[in-house]
């Protein structure tokens, strides 16, 4: 059976790389998109070992591969022949996601403190829309607000040149506000958490904690494989 | 803070306390790696997986013990 840990795309070949049960590490080449994959005899349980392992080999392949994209744990497939498969019938979503975290890596940023009042009252549907209608627009609404996050104001300024893409989940467990994942240029994450560092006393009653680089985790397609 | 070694017996079929026991005595600076591998990256799922351990539990556990963690911190200096 095989446990892939990420996709990439590259040239670089790794060797004397060991990953889950100390089983050799090895890319599965096909068309653009590669697999980085190995041996397994079981389903490997999230110990707090595997856990590291997996993300031990995924660092070890952002350290060789330009585009990486970490699979999350656990996913065990029959053979080979079977990611093969998966790998033709979602080739092109994964390589546009492959695009989107090239030369990049993940800043994660965690808000604590008090959420913000909603200042805005949504806005009023027109009358002549339909059921269909006002049920996409209340969505639209919803999401808007899940994906906002009026507490970070303070920090756009000092991070919008340096992020490339995000990604936010807002949490209903206070005092953990909201995490936010920045895509940022591979070598710029002294200067984020510098950046947060400076501006973080501007959040009022809001606490900011940043951390990174990470290799790309948050910013896999939404579809699963 | 090294983490705590615990026995467990062997389970012949996971559960989802395997899944949070990785949460305890976990160092703050694991919890990251933890959100990432457990909660993100390319989901593999469906028919042609033969089985994904049980996670579910993870991410409210998770939540907790960041708050923990921001407690244990403290408040940054202005």
């Amino acid at each position: 059976m095989v446990y892939v840990y990420a996709f990439v795309r590259g040239t670089a070949r790794p060797r004397g790389l060991r990953g889950l049960a100390d089983a050799p590490v090895r890319v599965r080449t096909g068309a653009r998109v590669l697999a980085v994959v190995s041996d397994v005899a079981a389903r490997p349980e999230p110990t707090l070992d595997n856990v590291r392992g997996h993300d031990r080999v995924v660092t070890a392949m952002a350290a060789r591969f330009p585009a990486v994209l970490p699979t999350r744990f656990g996913a065990v497939l029959a053979d080979e022949a079977i990611l093969a498969d998966a790998l033709a019938a979602r080739g092109a979503v994964l390589d546009a996601a492959l695009t989107l975290v090239e030369g990049r890596e993940q800043m994660t940023l965690r808000l604590y403190g008090r959420a913000a009042p909603t200042t805005e009252d949504p806005p009023a549907l027109s009358p002549d829309l339909g059921p269909g209608a006002r049920y996409l627009e209340g969505r639209m609404t919803a999401r808007r607000a899940e994906t906002a996050v009026p507490e970070m104001a303070a920090l756009r300024p000092v991070l919008a040149a340096l992020v490339r893409a995000e990604r936010v989940e807002r949490h209903a467990t206070p005092p953990l506000l909201a995490t936010i994942y920045h895509l940022v240029e591979r070598g710029t994450a002294s200067a984020y958490l510098e950046a947060v560092a400076t501006a973080s006393g501007r959040l009022g009653n809001v606490r900011a904690r940043a951390s990174g680089p990470w290799a790309p985790y948050a910013f896999a397609p939404d579809e699963a494989l | 803070m090294s983490p705590r070694r615990g026995g467990s017996a062997t389970r012949a079929t996971p559960s989802p306390s395997s899944a949070t026991d990785i949460l305890e005595d976990v160092d703050a600076s694991l919890l990251d790696v933890i959100d990432n591998v457990l909660n993100k990256g390319v989901v593999i799922t469906g028919e042609i997986v033969l089985g994904v351990a049980r996670v579910d539990l993870v991410y409210v556990r998770l939540s907790a013990l960041l708050c923990a963690a921001d407690r244990i911190a403290g408040r940054p200096r202005d």
